[in-house]
């Protein structure tokens, strides 16, 4: 039924030299997702080897989907939500720091440096915000190298 | 469609022109996707959202049998609903519809295109993976409520709320001002076309008013919204207005109120009074007090005593009217007004700009004033009696008070006193140079003309007992008692000797004195102590002949004494020694010879706050003294109780002494029996004890008419009262530097060298311009100084201090947010002297001054009333400036064109504007800036670098030189001017954010409400139905403004004509199955949509609250919850695709 364990089979180890980070973002549709549309209308560039995935809230955010995006080859992950105070749906936000807050120390104990997670908030007019994280995140990946689960 | 079906998947990847694909590979995408499992076919296409590209995919959805689409193009939050439409034509359930952002979110941020490719790639994969697992959703629907909220009755609330009225529909417009008109209502003239604002838009308001289905909410703001989309619930605060809709519009109100603030609707360049109408035509036209809650100096009163109130009077030379209104709550003003220690004045405003307003020594005058110069004044009789009698034993201020405050309210009462002289502590603790003997007579003989009755020489335990008053033997059936006996035993020091012949407390001291009892008082006198009792005790000593040293143990800093008193007793020759205590009285045959004294250091703070003083070793030191008055401090009388072995206090007393009280009702441990005062709180001041009176006269009226003792009304003050401006942010908030100082007025005295001959009383109070002076210091922190004069005049009696905020919960279907802008604050760029130079106006200001009803009343008038003969106007102040605000304000080209009109219109002024680019934009504006130029205003192309005095040799140039760079000449100028006008920037209103938050609306970066989409969508919000209209969305003029307001007005009428909303399927669901019943979820909700079926044990979500965020799913420890549209499955089966190799 998931299609996901066909492809994390197929996950080769990268090469040093020609290894470029993959990054995933989860958005939240109403600040974050929609401050990522203007960095693009705005054409403020950031680093390629981010890639986002919408979803309503950051509230949504299952710290499963952090886990496995590293297991399906993912470098680092951002979650970004809405600022303190302004979340649609008045404290997902909230919610997703907890969850960070507690996943961050399990990635501790999973040999996953916890910088590879990262939260922010940008809200739907901080385009340049937006960048400015993807960009700083790509840079911290590229410096802590491609992540090596362990088997 | 059966879920099991086989996914069938169509891509679409669409060139957007060149928008895409000069960034994007788009036929090597197209490539990758069609080898991706169960995508049947893979097409490209330069515009995918047009007519041909839809075409595409509803043929192949017709033809090929594709079940799923994948569209890679722009944000899904543009054509998501363009494609989902297309693949319904084509029968396919809208949400098996998925896009992949491969525009916003890939072309347009990245410049290399094998990066970019290989990113689309990624994104088209992860969307293909998603949406073979999406299924089939059926969004809900919800009936619109035709009902609609406008926030904001500027001319674009009022616009949209007569176009929405007009099609039948109720609507309610919430405007935090008294009156709607916004802005707009402030302008004189309007640009091109020179029609008068007012003239065009009070025609707007008054309809509005008249509308049956326009609802008006003033002085309102909204506090919070719920709901979505059709269906929200909205609560408002409407402010209390303190005038009701009995107002007539009469205006007689005006003319007696004494308070005068700058007024904000003049832009601060006038003055209006506390009771007021914005502007002549205001609407509605009712009048409204500036009032939020009590002035500082009113709030820290224990009797709330009117302070501002009476001083606004006297500034304006109503004394009379000042007497009565201090007489309304202080039943012994003449006493106050001498030895009151004025809490009011510590928290007076006026200190912050130089010194408190001399509150006590005004209400001394003006009771004076009435004692000379009218008649003696009779209280009025209560409205009814009441049979029941109360006793209220002690005549000192608490007592005095309380039995005022209970013959008024119908009560039989009476005083019961020890002593021969009436007062208590106001006879015998206050020596009469403070205040005189026939002062405290004359406020006392004012309380018996109520008919209370004072019984002197009777004393609690000798001649009558607690229960005599209740049992009917003593003269009576009291029905309740209120015991004010003070605290008239002074503390003994607790040193050796200390009850030696010539050792005397302070309060024993001055008790002696005033009564004209034996006491002798040597040639060398020590009080100990450094409060108003020693002080008192000292400055008596010192009438008595004797040389008087004061030995405080701490420093002069921590001296509790009133800096007056301690002032006049220097003035008298008391000496003062500090960190000095007695340690032992040195006794020659019983009587006093000396104090055996240490010197004392200061140590770490006790718990009172100041710093503990410590004896110093071995400073142990004689001082030879034949008199000693020991001024601690004093503690009730004990000796009522009686004899202690037999008769044990019959009441809860506490360890120092006071009776135990309920802090609320101040009722004893017996029921029916109330203390208050110096009994209750210790040694205390006058004021505070009156508060006490004025507590228990309210707890014992309730006791007896059978009421609850709680929820009383009489004031008390809060522990930590706060100074006027900070704490009360109101909008004409002056900066305290700004208002120029006034030296409070000195009390007149007698000279020193006759007050030691008697005790004639030292202080003379104010004369009457003295007082005016004094009064009119007064800053009217508090503007409504609760005079009461408005409320006496009102024919139709529609003044109401006591009315309250009201929370009015509305049900609306939509909402139009038209909340306006603010003006840029000129005083940011210091070089053009806002706020420094007289003549440097902002535009707001310019148009008032314009305006007929302004404060010039229409005249171009420098500060010294002359006419200017030169005006410099400025353009883009604080816009187009990187270091304020980057955008281009819209308006102030074309305004500064009106002014220079205007100018050259009304006056013979020559007109310079200075200008950085000339911005004529709209329908007209081109013709009317070459008319303007006709009109001989003269144009000068740069920035100005500064404004600055001009360097005037016989007094009769210009005021001001205008510095710049004239850039189409390249010179420097030096315009010489005697007036400028700033033309300044529109800005975000300051609580933009709080009201983006409440209304869930995002702002741009220059902080202005963002609209959904800058072209399509720009009086849309990313919240369904909340619409924005005017300047909150950013600057711009009438025309536009007003176009906005007609545009939302469309939509929303269109709305309401449709009937009902689609509702986005996006919702949680419980699998019962699944649910272990945790109720983690419960909790979470924000919307409560989860509910706990307890028969099975497991969460139900209401569809009908949940909105979609996934909160929920994503903690369900059970996975038992899915989020439709978002399940894990398909988060997950996105990040595989997007994380699978390509290229």
């Amino acid at each position: 039924m998931l299609t996901a364990t066909d492809h994390e089979t197929a996950i080769e180890t990268p090469h040093v030299e020609t290894w470029q980070p993959r990054i995933i973002a989860f958005l939240c549709n109403w600040c974050s997702y929609t401050g990522a549309d203007l960095a693009g209308i705005s054409r403020i560039q950031w680093d390629p080897s981010v890639s986002i995935v919408r979803v309503m809230c950051s509230g949504r955010m299952d710290p499963t989907f952090v886990v496995k995006a590293y297991r399906l080859g993912a470098d680092g992950v951002i979650i970004s939500g809405c600022h303190p105070g302004d979340c649609h749906y008045q404290e997902g936000n909230y919610k997703a720091l907890r969850r960070v807050h507690l996943l961050k120390r399990l990635l501790i104990g999973f040999g996953i440096d916890p910088e590879r997670l990262r939260l922010v908030w940008v809200s739907a007019s901080e385009g340049d915000q937006w960048a400015e994280t993807a960009n700083d995140m790509a840079r911290e990946i590229r410096d802590l190298g491609p992540l090596r689960l362990p088997t | 469609m059966p879920t099991t079906d086989e996914a069938r998947i169509g891509v679409y990847v669409c060139h957007c022109g060149f928008n895409i694909a000069a960034t994007v590979d788009v036929e090597a995408v197209r490539d990758v996707a069609a080898d991706q499992p169960g995508v049947v076919c893979a097409r490209d296409y330069e515009f995918m959202c047009s007519n041909a590209g839809q075409d595409l995919i509803k043929r192949d959805i017709e033809e090929n049998g594709v079940n799923r689409v994948v569209v890679a193009a722009c944000s899904p939050l543009m054509h998501e609903p363009t494609f989902r439409a297309a693949g319904e034509e084509a029968g396919l359930n809208p949400y098996l519809v998925h896009i992949a952002n491969i525009r916003e979110q890939c072309a347009w941020v990245h410049d290399d295109r094998i990066a970019g490719t290989a990113k689309a790639e990624s994104l088209v994969n992860g969307a293909v993976a998603r949406v073979a697992l999406h299924e089939p959703l059926e969004a809900a629907h919800a009936e619109v409520n035709p009902t609609t909220l406008v926030v904001g009755g500027g001319i674009a609330g009022i616009q949209a709320a007569l176009d929405i009225s007009d099609a039948g529909n109720e609507v309610y417009i919430v405007e935090r001002q008294s009156t709607i008109g916004g802005m707009m209502a402030r302008f004189d003239k309007t640009f091109p076309t020179l029609d008068c604002a007012a003239c065009i838009l009070t025609p707007k308001m008054v309809a509005a008013d008249r509308r049956d289905n326009i609802h008006l909410l003033t002085e309102s703001e909204v506090e919070s919204v719920d709901g979505f989309v059709g269906n929200f619930t909205v609560r408002v605060r409407e402010k209390a207005r303190f005038v009701t809709a009995d107002c007539t519009s009469c205006g007689e109100c005006v003319k007696v109120c004494p308070v005068s603030v700058p007024d904000p609707f003049n832009q601060y360049m006038s003055n209006r009074t506390a009771i007021h109408k914005a502007f002549p035509q205001a609407i509605p036209s009712d009048y409204t007090i500036d009032r939020q809650g009590s002035p500082p100096c009113m709030e820290a009163c224990p009797i709330h005593q009117n302070a501002a109130g009476y001083v606004s009077l006297i500034a304006e030379g109503r004394f009379a009217e000042a007497a009565n209104l201090i007489r309304r709550r202080n039943p012994l003003p003449f006493i106050c007004g001498r030895v009151c220690y004025a809490p009011c004045e510590e928290v007076c405003s006026r200190d912050e700009v130089d010194e408190p307003i001399a509150i006590r020594a005004l209400k001394r005058f003006a009771m004076d004033w009435q004692r000379e110069n009218e008649p003696e004044p009779v209280p009025a009789p209560p409205e009814h009696h009441y049979a029941e009698r109360v006793a209220v034993v002690g005549s000192g201020p608490a007592g005095l008070t309380c039995a005022f405050d209970l013959a008024t309210n119908g009560y039989n009462v009476t005083v019961f006193e020890k002593h021969e002289k009436l007062g208590g502590m106001l006879a015998v603790g206050l020596p009469s140079y403070r205040c005189p003997p026939d002062i405290v007579d004359y406020d006392i003989d004012y309380i018996r003309k109520l008919g209370v009755e004072m019984k002197t020489g009777t004393e609690l335990g000798r001649d009558f007992t607690l229960d005599d008053l209740t049992n009917g033997h003593s003269g009576g059936d009291y029905s309740a008692v209120f015991l004010a006996i003070g605290a008239h035993e002074g503390i003994p020091l607790g040193i050796p000797n200390d009850d030696a012949d010539g050792v005397i407390s302070g309060i024993d001291y001055l008790r002696n004195i005033n009564l004209g009892l034996p006491q002798e008082t040597g040639t060398r006198v020590a009080v100990v102590g450094g409060g108003n009792t020693a002080m008192d005790a000292a400055r008596a000593a010192r009438r008595e002949g004797a040389e008087v040293t004061v030995l405080y143990r701490r420093t002069k800093a921590e001296m509790p004494a009133e800096e007056d008193e301690f002032e006049d007793a220097v003035a008298e020759g008391v000496r003062f020694e500090y960190l000095v205590a007695p340690v032992e009285v040195l006794v020659t045959d019983g009587r006093v010879r000396a104090l055996d004294c240490v010197t004392m250091r200061l140590d770490e703070p006790d718990a009172s706050g100041r710093p503990r003083p410590v004896p110093v070793e071995g400073s142990n030191h004689e001082r030879e003294f034949d008199t000693v008055i020991l001024s601690i401090s004093q503690r009730p009388d004990r000796g009522w109780y009686g004899d202690a072995e037999h008769d044990v206090a019959p009441l809860g007393l506490s360890r120092w002494g006071t009776f135990e009280v309920d802090p609320a009702s101040l009722q004893t441990t017996m029921p029916g029996v109330f203390a208050g005062g110096d009994d209750v709180l210790g040694p205390a001041t006058v004021v505070e004890a009156m508060g006490q009176g004025r507590r228990g006269a309210e707890a014992i009226d309730r006791y007896l008419r059978g009421r609850p003792l709680e929820g009383f009304t009489s004031h008390m003050p809060p522990a930590d009262p706060k100074r006027g401006f900070e704490e009360r942010p109101y909008e004409q908030s002056p900066e305290y530097g700004a208002i120029p100082t006034a030296p409070r007025a000195a009390m007149p005295k007698r000279p020193v060298a006759d007050r030691l001959a008697d005790y004639v009383e030292v202080d003379l109070g104010f004369s009457e311009d003295d007082a005016r002076r004094e009064a009119q210091r007064c800053l009217h922190c508090g503007v409504c100084a609760e005079c009461r004069a408005c409320a006496e005049v009102c024919p139709p009696q529609a003044v109401r201090l006591d009315m309250e905020d009201t929370i009015t919960t509305l049900d609306v279907g939509q909402i139009l947010v038209s909340t306006g802008f603010k003006s840029f604050d000129s005083s940011r760029i210091t070089q053009y002297g806002y706020g420094r130079f007289d003549n440097v106006v902002t535009s707001l200001e310019f148009e008032r001054m314009l305006n007929a009803t302004g404060p010039t009343g229409g005249k171009v008038l420098c500060k010294n009333g002359e006419p200017p003969r030169a005006v410099g106007i400025v353009h883009c102040v604080g816009s187009r400036d990187e270091h304020y605000n980057r955008y281009c304000s819209r308006v102030c080209c074309m305004a500064a064109l009106k002014f220079a009109h205007l100018v050259i219109d009304r006056t013979d002024a020559e007109v310079y504007q200075f200008y950085i680019d000339m911005r004529a934009f709209g329908k007209g504006y081109e013709e009317f800036y070459t008319r303007v130029l006709e009109e001989g205003s003269t144009v000068i192309r740069g920035k100005v670098a500064e404004v600055v005095p001009a360097h005037r040799s016989n007094g009769d140039g210009p005021h001001l030189v205008v510095r710049c760079e004239d850039t189409l000449i390249g010179k420097y100028r030096e315009i010489p001017v005697d007036m400028v006008v700033l033309c300044n920037a529109l800005e975000p209103q300051v609580d933009a954010d709080e009201v983006g938050r409440v209304f869930s609306i995002s702002r741009s970066p220059d902080g202005f409400f963002l609209e959904r989409h800058p072209k399509l969508d720009p009086v849309g919000t990313t919240t369904d139905g909340v619409y924005i209209a005017g300047c909150s969305q950013g600057p711009k003029d009438i025309p536009d403004t007003v176009a906005q307001a007609q545009a939302s007005a469309a939509r929303i009428l269109s709305l309401i004509g449709q009937g009902e909303v689609t509702i986005d399927p996006v919702r949680a669901t419980v699998n019962e199955k699944l649910c272990g019943g945790c109720k983690t979820c419960l909790s979470l909700c924000p919307y409560t949509a989860i509910t706990f079926d307890d028969e099975g044990e497991v969460a139900v979500v209401n569809e009908a609250l949940c909105k979609g965020c996934g909160t929920c799913v994503a903690a369900c420890p059970a996975s038992a919850i899915t989020g439709a549209g978002f399940t894990d499955d398909q988060i997950l089966a996105e990040l595989a695709g997007l994380l699978a190799p390509v290229g």
